[in-house]
């Protein structure tokens, strides 16, 4: 049992770190879907586009693997340049892709959010090559606040800036939804599309800005990732998808704290199953919760009933 | 009386569809040679290496005129680490009726789930990589190996740990896939006959990115040395580097897939400095022979890993196999086949000669152990094993 006992305080860092992840990517799922009803399939590529981004930001602002100004501005310009790449990328998704379809029928909406998908891994494919990109991030950070020790329990530095900037950018989001007019108008959106127009909200803009921020942020978790584990490929966006799709579903899709939770909650039980059973399994364990979770709240953890609209 | 006829002729084209094709045809036709692997995925690196490898090949022999005057052409067919994509490449090359013989797959999980197609046409292979030992127990006379098996490698894995690194508790972590699978368990058996019987077993997902999970259950096992047994270099680097993050002690011990300086060495950036891995051909710049293949790929692709000298190798067999199949004119792929099997003592620039013995096994295969010093591998040790 102490064997047991004596990784859970290193497992609950791993999986914190995985479930904010986890969180940012599951943001961009349910934001869209809150207003548009429609699961955006093309938002793992959205979150691997990011991470391509952060990793030419990175390239470019280093020669010889070591960074040409401070370290502190090229983590900055990576996040700000991944999320611009991102947050245009979901604008150019939305225009040219869902808008023409907004009156068609949502089954038509789904399967042009699947092709974006596989154009959009293709496009990489064809002009990043197959081969894996690396993040030389060792010289960005000096060798002695690489690593923390707290008694048997490694953090390092990479994992508290991933921790502090999701939970920022978390922060920031709910500040914006809950304080704002911008925040007021994509609720009224998202509750009822029609009436919120006939109050004179410019729905379009709304479904752009959602599209925006909600892309932005995967393209954030992208590169996150990317400095964290060091490794970018066009193939990442599948598995970074289903994750933060499931984790929006466990949190109640549509919801947006829903989607925090349900990112880090998803993140946390990888990471402790783990401990307990054959680390193959710790899918087994996250989607058997998931079904549970579903089998009992059908509309997850933190999501809404709603009556069916007639 | 008609009625007879009919059903004759039916009956008659019945039994030539089923009959195996195996025609013969005038070399003048064309001769092309396929190359099966992942160029996609988090193997192309390697598996870029192999095709540049023989494609290497393929020219020198050309420039040397190709065979029986005919222009050689080398086709390259992409599995991407996926079986059902490996069965389309397979059906495609067999349906090509100028295809002779096949590079690969390099991947035992793929070359198992086209060893019937392959097989059934009777089209030669020539793995480089594929190791698993069941691929060449089931009675097909078509796959042949320039690499050592897993039973010859888990067993040397084994003893080198115990003996040169003096190790009595290991933890095995092996991604969920045939070749990965079946080295773990040939290591694990071995290590039980040494008398080691302190391991953890577990698995990683290829591709996941993230392994913190999992080694945090290794450090809490303490062990000697930390076997990973992945596909691809890059896991691998993620590997070394988690594990050093978390403050594991144990020796990093990574497998054949890890000998690569740009996608472990370098991507480790310094983790995997002290590590060690095993890999089936021995250090390429130390053999003579080699010195022109070496120079001459460098020249033309660039940096070269573990991957590329066997390509090279098995393309010239194959070669050597289809020139001497149609010194008549004539060519089969059975005759190929057959030349292919015959092939003993072939000295190319592996360094050791190479013989297959009944089943399409390369003959006193051996195992080679390499550690990370620098920006570089040093050979360290040789095992030989079955």
């Amino acid at each position: 049992m102490d064997l047991y006992l004596q990784q859970l305080p290193q497992q609950l860092v791993n999986g914190l770190t995985l479930g904010g992840v986890y969180a940012l990517i599951a943001v961009g799922y349910t934001m869209v879907y809150g207003i548009l009803f429609m699961l955006n399939f093309a938002h793992g590529e959205v979150y691997m586009i990011g991470g391509f981004a952060g990793w030419w930001a990175l390239h470019l602002l280093s020669r010889n693997n070591i960074p040409l100004v401070n370290a502190a501005i090229v983590i900055s310009l990576m996040l700000i340049i991944a999320m611009g790449v991102s947050g245009l990328l979901g604008v150019a998704i939305e225009r040219f892709a869902y808008r023409p379809l907004r009156k068609a029928p949502r089954m038509n909406l789904l399967l042009s959010a699947l092709g974006v998908s596989i154009f959009l891994q293709n496009l990489v494919l064809t002009y990043q090559g197959a081969e894996i990109r690396f993040f030389h991030v060792s010289s960005l950070i000096p060798e002695s606040i690489r690593t923390f020790h707290i008694g048997n329990v490694v953090v390092s530095f990479m994992r508290i800036l991933v921790i502090f900037t999701t939970f920022m950018l978390m922060a920031l989001l709910t500040v914006m939804v809950k304080k704002t007019k911008m925040g007021k108008a994509m609720r009224a959106t998202a509750q009822d599309t029609e009436a919120a127009a006939f109050m004179g909200i410019d729905v379009d803009r709304i479904i752009v800005i959602v599209f925006l921020i909600g892309s932005a942020l995967g393209g954030a978790a992208g590169t996150l990732v990317g400095l964290l584990f060091t490794q970018v490929d066009y193939y990442v966006g599948f598995q970074a998808g289903l994750k933060g799709f499931t984790a929006a579903v466990l949190g109640g899709i549509g919801n947006i704290f829903g989607a925090m939770m349900g990112g880090i909650i998803l993140g946390l039980v990888e990471s402790l199953a783990t401990t307990f059973f054959p680390a193959s399994y710790k899918d087994v364990v996250a989607f058997v919760i998931l079904i549970l979770v579903l089998v009992f709240r059908p509309w997850g953890l933190m999501g809404e009933k709603i009556p069916e609209k007639v | 009386m008609r009625k007879i006829f009919t059903l004759g002729f039916f009956a008659s084209i019945i039994v030539l569809l089923l009959s195996v094709p195996s025609y013969s045809a005038e070399v003048s036709k064309g001769i092309n040679v396929g190359n099966a692997c992942a160029f996609t995925g988090d193997a192309a690196a390697p598996c870029m290496e192999i095709f540049n490898s023989s494609q290497l090949a393929v020219d020198e022999w050309n420039e040397r005129g190709g065979i029986h005057g005919v222009k050689i052409k080398h086709i390259m067919g992409d599995d991407a680490m996926d079986p059902a994509q490996g069965v389309n490449v397979a059906q495609k090359f067999v349906s090509d009726k100028s295809m002779y013989g096949v590079i690969g797959p390099a991947m035992s999980h793929i070359a198992q789930a086209t060893l019937k197609i392959y097989g059934g046409a009777d089209l030669a292979c020539i793995t480089t990589a594929a190791s698993k030992p069941e691929l060449t127990e089931q009675g097909y006379t078509h796959f042949f190996r320039v690499n050592a098996r897993n039973d010859a490698h888990g067993p040397n894995c084994a003893l080198f740990m115990k003996r040169n690194l003096k190790a009595k508790r290991i933890a095995v972590l092996n991604e969920k896939v045939a070749y990965c699978e079946n080295l773990a368990k040939e290591t694990i058996k071995a290590f039980n006959e040494l008398g080691i019987t302190d391991i953890l077993q577990d698995t990683i997902v290829g591709g996941a990115k993230d392994f913190s999970p999992v080694l945090t259950k290794v450090k809490a096992y303490n062990p000697d040395v930390l076997f990973f047994i992945a596909t691809a270099a890059p896991d691998q680097a993620i590997g070394v580097r988690q594990a050093k993050e978390l403050g594991i002690r144990a020796i990093f011990f990574g497998t054949e897939g890890a000998r690569d300086k740009k996608d472990f060495i370098e991507a480790s950036e310094g983790a995997a400095e002290g590590a060690y891995v095993y890999h089936f051909g021995p250090d390429i710049y130390s053999i003579p022979e080699a010195a022109n293949y070496v120079k001459n790929f460098e020249a033309k692709y660039g940096v070269l890993s573990g991957f590329g000298p066997p390509s090279y190798e098995a393309m010239n067999i194959l070669l050597t196999a289809i020139d001497k199949a149609a010194k008549d004119g004539d060519i089969s792929r059975n005759e190929v086949r057959k030349c292919v099997s015959e092939t003993a003592n072939y000295k190319g620039i592996l360094g050791f000669p190479v013989t297959f013995d009944e089943k399409g096994d390369l003959k006193g295969g051996a195992t080679y152990f390499f550690q990370v010093v620098g920006k570089d591998f040093k050979q360290v040790a040789v095992m030989t094993g079955k």
